[in-house]
């Protein structure tokens, strides 16, 4: 026997150091989501009754064609809220390596400013840039583009893609800083062995940097993917969904079902679904994407 | 011993006999008028405490079920017509019948037969329109027109008489190039307002009212109905709305037509006291005149008041109810810039609520207020914003926007 370490304890006792963190996982986290689930099954208007309905909740979420395209919205939703801040995330890493410049961290603290701002203020913030006279469209009647401005968030055809955009501000903030920490971790004999082959700036990103990245880009995927499915108030404060349903997500439709329609049974199921695609989606990218032994 | 037993016998007959708490819930929108009648209520009842407690609009109608179903519900709160509020709260048994009250303190000779029907249920909350009375309202809303006075004559126009003249302002405003209509489309919400008149004004308002109470039983699509969203896509597509409406929230355009952005801003009378403030004497207001006759608009009375089945002393929640419902009350009203349901006694407080009243009027004396599209079903309310947005943003025609809601109105 190792003296050095400490002799493995037989006392079941040290269960109980987990037990107050174990009751409130269980009446915070486990409790309401069994609940959910049982309520996914019944038709329920929020308060008395509810009737146990089967699957027949499940099969309405999917007949019904307003739902199946807000699941649509969201998936492009995860190009502006996942992929475009991990590109520009990866951008920024990438040319930190290589330039040096002067009061970095001042513009560190700003790129990741939108990252600590509360979603409601960046909203209104946003709704404010993007009004049929906000700064956005005085900048392009400036410039002679009177043709391109317009009521954005109004606008069938661009206001998803105009929400899309404030996801990616607030997001490469974060993937940014994750991949900058990142680098730093990469040993820098690898960098000067790229240099003595002679390897360019793109040759060194992509054998050296990006390689060295894969933990952090499964973890800006896996955060940034989770906030596109589960996004909710950015939505809200913007368009509420509209015009039209044209940026009508999931989690729109579980609020309006449960607090404006009494389809509290309907939300839950819809609740469900979201979770189960969010954590199936996840599985997929960690497993795809986990690093070998 | 014996003098503890008179100070707590003493202080329970203090607090058994004078003593009482009247607890309220409201919407926000009620503020400035509940804190008035608190006040007065409080004095005219010794020993009586008001406790009112406020909550902004989606918060409330997203809580208010859940707040009358916990165990130590207010006495006193709003509910809100239709299916969605007012409906559960009667199915569940959350709130009583007022008829007892209405008889003893004669709220029902107050107002013409079946102007109460948007109060009225059946017993057991499943059909609406008439039966027994579960809530009242001393306050009237009405969906009218406002207009940029200044702008209206500069355009060498007059105040329309029927729906032609009105359209024939639209034209003339939208050459001399101003935005004819200010509206805020992006809440969605506001455009129901709009759809209200343009529908009143060519479908019979007894029609859509029964469309409102029973929209499952009575057909949408009439040929009226259809003809008056046709009118409103004609106008979207001369460009009366301007072609940002969707991008503006409703304050917002509320602000830039108090800033003389727009001849017309079709909105409901809540608005009269920030539209007064922000244009003095250069606002006023009117009903839409019919295509045919009279006149139609949007409107009903405002929020409910329901009492609690469990409020111990449901009595008392009546008697405060009838203080807003009391002729002496009228005028507080007024004067706290609300549009009485019943009539004043003092003179209005500015050019604009004298215009607001005789609007009001109007509406009352055609029996042509037409209720909200909103409240037919459960999810009228979504079906209708977003299809009026469709039809808005020109992404959908009139008749996609009938068919849409004649499907709701079978859920």
């Amino acid at each position: 026997m190792n003296p050095l370490r400490p002799r493995k304890s037989r006392h079941n006792s040290n269960y109980l150091y987990l037990l107050p963190a174990f009751i409130f996982y269980i009446l915070f986290i486990l409790y309401p989501l069994s609940d959910t689930v049982y309520t996914s099954f019944t038709q329920w208007s929020g308060i008395g009754e509810k009737t146990w309905v089967g699957l027949e909740n499940y099969k309405n979420n999917l007949s019904d064609k307003k739902i199946t395209s807000s699941i649509k919205h969201s998936f492009i939703l995860i190009i502006f809220y996942s992929f475009f801040p991990i590109i520009i995330g990866l951008g920024i890493a990438g040319m930190m390596v290589r330039i040096k410049v002067k009061g970095m961290a001042i513009y560190r603290a700003i790129l990741f400013l939108p990252q600590i701002l509360s979603m409601i203020v960046v909203g209104i913030a946003w709704r404010w840039i993007y009004a049929p006279k906000g700064p956005l469209n005085s900048g392009l009647d400036f410039f002679g583009l009177n043709d391109i401005s317009r009521a954005w968030l109004g606008s069938f055809d661009f206001a998803l893609i105009a929400v899309g955009l404030i996801g990616t501000w607030v997001m490469f903030g974060f993937t940014m800083i994750l991949f900058i920490a990142g680098v730093q971790k990469i040993p820098k004999e690898l960098y000067d062995a790229a240099k003595v082959d002679g390897a360019g700036a793109f040759a060194e990103f992509f054998n050296v940097t990006l390689p060295g990245l894969k933990g952090e880009i499964v973890v800006a995927l896996v955060f940034t993917v989770t906030l596109a499915l589960r996004n909710f108030d950015l939505i809200y404060i913007t368009t509420g969904g509209g015009p039209g349903t044209s940026t009508m997500i999931p989690s729109m439709f579980i609020y309006k079902k449960a607090f404006q329609m009494n389809q509290v049974g309907s939300a839950s199921s819809l609740g469900v679904m979201l979770t189960l695609l969010i954590f199936t989606l996840i599985s997929l990218i960690i497993i795809t994407l986990r690093e070998k032994r | 011993m014996r003098k503890l037993f008179i100070i707590l016998s003493s202080l329970f007959i203090t607090t058994g006999l004078n003593a009482e708490t009247l607890r309220i819930l409201a919407e926000a929108g009620d503020e400035a008028t509940l804190t008035r009648a608190a006040e007065q209520f409080e004095q005219a009842n010794p020993g009586v405490t008001v406790e009112a407690s406020y909550l902004g609009w989606d918060d409330f109608m997203a809580t208010i079920k859940l707040k009358l179903s916990d165990n130590n519900p207010p006495d006193l709160a709003h509910g809100n017509q239709g299916f969605t509020v007012d409906g559960t709260l009667i199915q569940n048994g959350l709130v009583i019948p007022l008829d007892k009250y209405a008889d003893q303190y004669g709220w029902k000779k107050s107002f013409a037969d079946g102007a109460l029907a948007e109060f009225s249920w059946s017993k057991d909350g499943s059909t609406w329109g008439s039966g027994t009375l579960y809530g009242i309202s001393p306050v009237a809303e009405d969906v009218i027109v406002y207009y940029n006075k200044s702008k209206l004559s500069a355009l060498g126009l007059s105040v329309p008489t029927n729906f032609a003249e009105f359209e024939n302002a639209l034209a003339t405003a939208k050459n001399a190039g101003e935005l004819p209509i200010m509206l805020g489309g992006a809440d969605g919400w506001p455009i129901i307002h709009v759809w209200g008149i343009i529908e009143g004004a060519f479908v019979d308002p007894e029609q859509t009212r029964s469309w409102i109470f029973n929209a499952s039983g009575n057909r949408y699509d009439t040929p009226s109905r259809i003809k008056a969203a046709s009118k409103l896509e004609e106008m979207v597509k001369a460009g009366y709305f301007g072609s940002d409406s969707l991008g503006i929230g409703y304050d917002d355009a509320n602000a830039m037509f108090a800033d003389g952005e727009g001849v017309f801003n079709l909105t409901g009378t809540w608005a009269t006291a920030q539209l007064n403030e922000g244009m003095g004497d250069n606002v006023g207001a009117f009903a839409m005149p019919r295509s045919s006759s009279g006149v139609a608009g949007g409107g009903s009375f405002a929020l409910p008041w329901h009492i609690s089945s469990k409020s111990s002393n449901p009595d008392l929640a009546a008697k405060f109810i009838a203080h807003l419902m009391s002729t002496e009350f009228v005028d507080d009203l007024m004067e706290v810039g609300r549009v009485p349901a019943q009539s004043p006694t003092i003179d209005p407080t500015s050019n604009l609520q004298a215009e607001v009243i005789a609007a009001s009027n109007a509406l009352v004396g055609s029996n042509a207020k037409t209720f909200y599209t909103d409240w037919a079903t459960p999810g009228m309310y979504d079906t209708v914003t977003q299809e009026l947005q469709k039809l808005l943003g020109g992404a959908a025609s009139a008749q996609d926007f009938i068919d849409a809601m004649a499907a709701e109105s079978k859920n």
